[in-house]
């Protein structure tokens, strides 16, 4: 198929999954507030903070707002469209993405597509405060149905292949960062005295993540009502069977390329190949154990940049087919919607057709 | 009940009536469709509206107004009422394209080989040489088949007497035939009633023509020659068009950078490296089409095409500097091209012309400009234009002082008169609208029309631009058997 329409199909996918997982982080966001109301009030930055920190791009948050609010951020990460990762912004280029290829996907995937951007453009910030839960389940809901819609009226050949890459990918990142940033703000708290985080209020925290994965009620059936860290940890990390844990995506993403590649275990066929294999190996093998020790933030920053550079290499090797070998040292400069620097990864605008 | 075509009453010396004849009947083959209008009730008719405008929104069948809140894409207004023309006519129409159409193809051979017409002073060479359509740089290329003009929809009309005229030739990248299919499709849904007493000759294997001849003129002889179709991109008003073909044909939709030239020849980037390409079904104008050859600044083309087409290794269709042909001052020149090629008299005549650039006619122009249409000679799609008696005097100054400064750029024709066809102008009133035809030729091995064509309709009351960008819609157009 042509690299730019696999390009375009990756990214569309890439952006709805983004979409999806920031609605769910504002979704249990407001959940939280509701039990900790009692606690702390609502608008205390440090419930907003971190929303910016793994979703977005602090700096930019704030040359726009004077406070990290329930207010600014959520009208930063659903509506803003000089914010590249808001809700809008998502939809909007998993939008422009499916329209540049809709001689390719089913009628049904551009008309669900469609329906979701123009139902976000006919909602007002207001609507969003006085009743986010359905808000946010309206975005959850279209996602699902996007997906189910794909499985079954796209054929399942090499376009679907990087439609699922494109989606496990996201999703594998945007689990990392939730966990990272959370377990960050629940352990450098200053006013922690044990190794691991406890206390109602973590605890709850941790539902929270739990609640935002979808996976409060899946966690429960495996470890019963044994909430804490260590296990969730385990859970949303290493849980083969949980489509939101990482190694699930890591492991889905991975047959995704494989479909498109023919390799299989053992058996490498390009660099992609190589690197999600690399990493599929080392999350099988992982413990939670060996994570702590590790360091928890060490450990998913290394996956974080193992993603970014799975998803360089899917470029170089799909994408980009003909483009000239690029030297090491130039690439993040040659492809800065990779996500190497940390930040999160985006189309690049330099694709993007000018008219 | 008041009946649909009771309110109905044409009557007019200055314009020919489709359905209604000078005496006042149906024209015979009006009348069984008639029949049926005025059975429908007004909630039939809105019923139906209903189904076929579902059925556009849902199609995403829609095209960009330029201008307007940085291009909104709007749904092309359709009316249900389908124009209907009788074989007798068609036949004519047919082999008057055909004429037509092989006779211009002479033309731009003859222009970009020997350039015979122009040494036998049969048109001004300057006339030629000088269009900014005309490519020095191809003069001596000769495409496969001998053929240039692959694809044609060229605007016909008729006069009061119902003659059909050619408006205008668009041997460029004419557009519309994706709506001639859709318009088909919608009115079968909404009205397969109509379809019982008629037999319509179908246009729906469109597509499978324009990819058989495509393949026909690949550069070298294959069992499967890869066809691709080349757009400018989403945001080009024509776009769903370009897609529509692509997947009806079951090619590829490409963009410029789909696109790369490796040693003068043209291959596609895919996720399995890179594969060759043998005809390009380009919808990107000539001067955007190789930033290498045309404008430099183009990102929509494929930098080095030029070359592999003149090395012969891919074959573009329509061809580079077919334009020549259709350009409006050269259109007044047709009949004489006809006479010369093919010995022949025009079975379809031009719109009377005058042309800016001729002293005589230059005076008559400026003397009448409150009872011409006056167009520039480069420009479609509705702009650049004067319609005289609808014009105020200020725009009539403005305009003489535009053709007075270059000539050879405008042409006048008389204040045409479209023909009209009961059209829809609310949701249950109809009421005498202007029309046009454009017939798509296609012209490979043979030449072939498509039984039909897009009948574009001026919905907005008394205007005569069909254009889609200025308030113009389409019809249904059915060629019946006798």
């Amino acid at each position: 198929m042509l690299s730019r329409v696999a390009e375009s199909l990756f990214w569309m996918s890439r952006y709805f999954e983004r979409a999806e997982n920031t609605a769910r982080f504002l979704d249990v966001n407001f959940n939280l507030l509701l039990d900790l109301d009692s606690i702390t009030p609502v608008d205390h930055p440090n419930y907003w903070k971190p929303l910016i920190m793994v979703m977005a791009d602090p700096e930019h948050f704030n040359s726009l707002y004077p406070e990290y609010d329930a207010h600014s951020v959520t009208d930063y990460l659903v509506f803003n469209r000089g914010n590249s990762n808001s809700i809008l912004s998502s939809i909007s280029m998993a939008r422009e993405n499916a329209r540049s290829v809709i001689e390719s996907i089913s009628s049904e995937m551009w008309e669900q597509l469609n329906n979701l951007y123009h139902f976000l453009q006919s909602v007002s910030p207001q609507q969003v405060h006085s009743d986010p839960y359905t808000f946010y389940k309206e975005i959850k809901n279209a996602s699902h149905l996007f997906q189910g819609i794909t499985d079954n009226t796209f054929s399942h050949n090499e376009g679907w292949a990087f439609v699922q890459i494109g989606k496990y990918l996201e999703r594998a990142d945007n689990s990392a960062r939730l966990i990272d940033v959370k377990y960050h703000m629940l352990t450098t708290s200053p006013a922690r005295h044990s190794d691991l985080v406890s206390g109602s209020v973590d605890i709850i925290q941790w539902m929270a993540v739990l609640k935002s994965c979808s996976a409060l009620e899946a966690f429960r059936k495996v470890y019963l009502s044994k909430i804490d860290p260590e296990n969730i940890l385990d859970f949303l990390i290493l849980d083969r069977s949980f489509p939101r844990s990482i190694t699930f995506s890591i492991c889905a993403a991975q047959e995704a390329l494989w479909r498109i590649s023919g390799s299989s275990s053992h058996r490498y066929a390009n660099n992609v190949d190589r690197l999600i294999g690399k990493m599929e190996a080392e999350m099988s093998y992982a413990t939670v154990e060996e994570i702590l020790q590790q360091g928890v933030r060490p450990f998913l920053e290394e996956i974080e940049q193992g993603l970014a550079r799975i998803g360089e290499q899917l470029h170089l090797l799909y994408f980009a087919y003909h483009t000239p070998k690029i030297e090491p040292a130039d690439i993040s400069e040659a492809l800065p919607f990779t996500g190497l620097d940390g930040r999160r990864a985006n189309w690049s605008q330099s694709q993007q057709q000018q008219q | 009940m008041t009946r649909l075509f009771d309110q109905y009453h044409p009557q007019s010396d200055r314009f020919f009536d489709e359905v209604i004849s000078h005496e006042s009947a149906p024209r015979p083959h009006y009348g069984i469709m008639m029949q049926r209008f005025n059975q429908f009730s007004a909630a039939d008719i809105r019923a139906r509206r209903e189904l076929v405008n579902i059925f556009f929104r849902n199609q995403g069948i829609t095209f960009t107004v330029y201008g307007v809140d940085e291009g909104i894409e709007r749904i092309f207004p359709f009316d249900l009422i389908p124009r209907i023309i009788p074989a007798s006519e068609w036949e004519g129409i047919e082999r008057g394209l055909i004429q037509r159409i092989t006779a211009l193809n002479l033309f731009l051979a003859d222009l970009y080989q020997d350039q015979k017409i122009l040494r036998d002073k049969i048109i001004p060479a300057e006339l030629v040489l000088g269009s900014k359509h005309f490519r020095r740089e191809f003069v001596g290329v000769r495409p496969p088949l001998g053929v240039y003009i692959h694809v044609t929809g060229s605007d016909l009309i008729r006069d009061a007497e119902g003659r059909y005229l050619v408006l205008e030739d668009n041997l460029r990248t004419p557009s519309g035939v994706s709506y001639m299919l859709q318009n088909r499709i919608a009115m079968k849904r909404a009205f397969p009633v109509l379809f019982d007493r008629y037999t319509v000759r179908p246009v729906e294997n469109y597509p499978q023509q324009l990819l058989r001849t495509l393949q026909e003129i690949s550069p070298t002889p294959k069992l499967d020659p890869k066809v691709v179709v080349l757009t400018p991109g989403i945001y080009n008003s024509a776009y769903f068009e370009h897609s529509f073909l692509a997947r009806q044909m079951g090619v590829q939709l490409t963009e410029g950078r789909d696109l790369v030239v490796n040693n003068n020849k043209v291959y596609t980037r895919t996720t399995r490296g890179l594969k060759i390409v043998d005809v390009i079904y380009r919808r990107v104008d000539d001067e955007f089409i190789d930033p290498l050859v045309f404008r430099p600044d183009s990102v929509l083309g494929v930098a080095g095409l030029i070359n592999a087409y003149r090395k012969g290794n891919v074959t573009l269709a329509n061809a580079i500097g077919t334009g020549v042909a259709d350009d409006k001052v050269i259109y007044s020149f047709v009949p004489q091209i006809i006479k010369y090629y093919l010995g022949e008299d025009p079975v379809l005549d031009n719109v009377e012309t005058w042309l800016a650039g001729n002293p005589k006619h230059l005076k008559y122009i400026l003397e009448n400009l409150d009872k011409l249409v006056v167009k520039a000679a480069n420009e479609s799609g509705g702009y650049g234009m004067l319609v005289g008696p609808e014009s105020t005097p200020e725009q009539r100054e403005r305009f003489a002082e535009k053709i007075v400064e270059n000539p050879r750029n405008y042409i006048a024709q008389p204040t045409i008169s479209l023909s009209r066809h009961p059209s829809f102008f609310n949701e249950t009133e109809i009421a005498p609208c202007h029309i046009d035809l454009r017939p798509y030729v296609l012209n490979g091995k043979s030449i072939s029309i498509v039984p039909g064509g897009l009948t574009r309709v001026a919905l907005r009351r008394g205007s005569l631009v069909v254009n889609s960008s200025q308030g113009g819609g389409s019809k249904d157009t059915w060629v019946i058997d006798n």
